[in-house]
């Protein structure tokens, strides 16, 4: 059976066509690998093709479907997309759309709120700055809006990703 | 004699002087803040005690917190590391005063390097060469004007009780001669306290070269050598060297001697460094100077074979330093690499978190100095620096392919760091051929922003081992759901109770 796993910005289709112990035979884009894998350590793979080694670490992410991989020049973050994850999809297509929501990507303190409930906000003005490990950081709207909630205060500790202020 | 030394600090360089000690037998206290409990430094050191809330002003910076923490602890004296109470004069003095011992130079020597205005005034004096410029702080804008026309364009505005970049304004056009003062000395008030502003001309394409100075209690004074750290991102130095690539064997000898001269100026003892500014001509200048030690002191100490830290305490023990200036030699070539949580790829922005996996390198000539763990949440509060990679070889083309192969191994997954952006410049063609100055970064940015991929075939290598990981951890999941279901539990039940039976 085909998967689809997404590396970076590309999806690629793999399919394990053959196993023999360590020997696997995959399809990997229409490329035919035969190759000799193992797992030397938990979540290490050794890899030999035509005798070249490649050592490859997986760290786990959220769940067994989200990885980030090393090897020795990169790191990607990939994800198999399986059944489950179609379904989860699915069920979820908000996850995709714009919701108007200002938060910080890393974990930090609430410096200043410049605006207020209630407030017309210009697209380009800051509306709230996050500060963490001595560097501060300005959050700006991208359109004209309204502020509709601020859910943090002045000197509150954020999460990341956590809602700051909820836009209209 | 010293017997114990409470160390006034957190992350990698608490570390690092706690070292020292145990190699001295000397017992190690630890302090920490809330946010630390479970920071490296406290379960590295043989005592530790809790001195305050996670944000620095009320621990790592609170003095009257640190001073009660050595009197329970009994420690004899305090090794303040670098950043937070390590260039405060009132904090050496608070020291004298409990009786204990502050290993660092005197509080005069602190507040005389300190206050930039009155250090330029001093080292004048000395004969050491200064950047032109005002020697009396200006606080008028009038008569900033004046001296700036005097001087000549471009010129920078500095706070005179600046560093690390707060309070700096380079002014390359009359019309912007105003707003860059009332910008600097705002900034300064917020930053310093003293909105006091000096102005220098400007130095194009400079570069950044450190001298290495130790004095003992006893007047002696040697240099050991420079460091080169032009290798900066917004003031900030990103990568050190030692030897400077730009050095000859008669401006090394010129320069430390200045080094040694302006650290004799003020009575200096302790550990301490001498910055220049050099231009495209090797003419040098005073820039400033640290009482206190350096980030970058490993690659000195790796070069000329010397540990600081031990250095440092016997000089506040009282002892006579034995090295002597004809004795000291650079062996080989050091670089270091600040490792920093923070996103290269957005802005350099903090990415403080919690570390999910980590491969140090390690192998011949590498030196890692850090303090993180698995499991271990960097906390928000305090400075993004994770880790120093210090390498050591024969000849610089050996060093930096060490640095590289070391990069490359050096794994920190869970929060983003500056790894890949270092691995970047040890492959960049300037830095390589050792021509570069402070304006590095900047003009090499489009080329350190790229990254090259490992080809087609190792990503395909990489998708492999997660597919083949992804269907293992699926069968595994299918056969503990099959172990699951209730009569199952029955079944093994009455197994495990038949099996005891017996």
């Amino acid at each position: 059976m085909a998967l689809e796993i997404i590396i970076g910005d590309r999806k690629a289709k793999i399919e394990l066509l053959s196993q023999n112990g360590n020997l696997i035979r995959v399809n990997v884009d229409g490329k035919i690998y035969d190759l000799d894998l193992m797992m030397v350590e938990q979540g290490v793979y050794s890899i030999l093709y035509n005798n070249i080694s490649y050592n490859v670490e997986l760290i786990e992410k959220e769940d067994y479907h989200h990885y980030t991989v090393n090897t020795l020049y990169n790191s990607w973050d990939v994800e198999i997309i399986d059944s489950e994850i179609k379904y989860r999809r699915n069920r979820h297509p908000e996850n995709n759309e714009d919701v108007r929501k200002i938060f910080s990507p890393m974990p930090g303190k609430v410096v200043k709120i410049l605006v207020n409930e209630g407030e017309k906000v210009k697209a380009g003005e800051t509306v709230i700055i996050v500060s963490a490990m001595k560097m501060e950081s300005e959050y700006k709207v991208k359109k004209d809006r309204i502020v509709k909630k601020v859910l943090v205060k002045e000197g509150d500790t954020i999460d990341s990703n956590q809602t700051l202020i909820v836009l209209e | 004699m010293i017997q114990k030394v409470l160390v006034a600090n957190r992350g990698e360089i608490a570390i690092r002087v706690m070292r020292s000690c145990r190699e001295m037998e000397i017992k190690s206290v630890a302090v920490y803040s809330e946010a630390d409990r479970a920071s490296m430094h406290v379960r590295y050191a043989d005592e530790a005690y809790y001195i305050g809330p996670s944000p620095s002003i009320e621990s790592y910076l609170s003095i009257n917190n640190i001073i009660d923490a050595a009197k329970k602890s009994g420690a004899d004296a305090i090794h303040p590391g670098y950043g937070f109470l390590s260039e405060n004069a009132e904090f050496a003095r608070r020291c004298a005063e409990e009786g204990i011992i502050f290993i660092g130079p005197s509080p005069e020597s602190i507040s005389t390097m300190g206050d930039k205005i009155t250090a330029r005034k001093n080292m004048m004096a000395a004969g050491i060469p200064v950047i032109p410029g005002t020697v009396e702080p200006i606080t008028g804008e009038k008569e900033a004007i004046e001296t700036i026309r005097e001087i000549g364009l471009p010129v920078m505005i500095k706070a005179s009780a600046g560093g690390g970049g707060k309070g700096m304004r380079l002014v390359k056009r009359e019309e912007d001669i105003v707003s860059a003062i009332r910008a600097a000395r705002s900034e300064a008030r917020a930053a310093f306290g003293n909105d006091a502003i000096y102005i220098e001309k400007y130095i194009e394409s400079p570069h950044h070269i450190e001298f290495q100075i130790l004095g003992d209690q006893h007047g002696n004074i040697v240099h050991l050598f420079e460091r080169e750290c032009s290798v900066q991102r917004r003031h900030q130095k990103v990568i050190e060297e030692t030897p400077s690539p730009l050095m000859t064997p008669e401006i090394r000898e010129e320069m430390g001697r200045f080094a040694v001269a302006a650290a004799k100026a003020v009575n200096y003892f302790g550990a301490g460094t001498i910055e220049f500014i050099v231009d495209e001509n090797m003419n040098y200048y005073f820039l400033e100077m640290n009482t206190r030690l350096q980030v970058e002191h490993p690659i000195t100490e790796r070069v000329v074979g010397v540990d600081l830290v031990k250095e440092q305490i016997k000089i506040a023990m009282g002892e006579r330093m034995t090295l002597k200036q004809e004795e000291l030699k650079q062996n080989g070539h050091a670089i270091e690499c600040r490792i920093y949580a923070e996103d290269p790829e957005n802005n350099f922005m903090p990415s403080p978190g919690k570390i999910t996996h980590i491969t140090e390198p390690l192998g011949l000539g590498v030196r890692h100095d850090g303090y993180v763990y698995v499991g271990y949440s960097i906390p928000i509060h305090y400075d993004p620096l994770i880790s120093k990679l210090i390498v050591w070889a024969g000849t610089r083309q050996e060093a930096i392919a060490r640095m590289r192969r070391a990069l490359y191994a050096y794994k920190i997954t869970g929060i983003k760091t500056s790894i890949p952006f270092l691995a970047r410049i040890m492959e960049n063609k300037d830095f390589v051929e050792g021509k570069y100055n402070t304006h590095f970064i900047e003009k090499n940015m489009e080329m350190l922003m790229t990254r090259e991929g490992c080809g087609r075939r190792c990503q395909d290598m990489a998708l492999i081992a997660a597919f083949i990981h992804y269907t293992k951890k699926n069968n595994e999941l299918k056969i503990n759901n099959n172990g699951c279901s209730a009569s199952n539990q029955w079944k093994a039940f009455g197994r495990r109770k038949s099996v005891n039976r017996l």
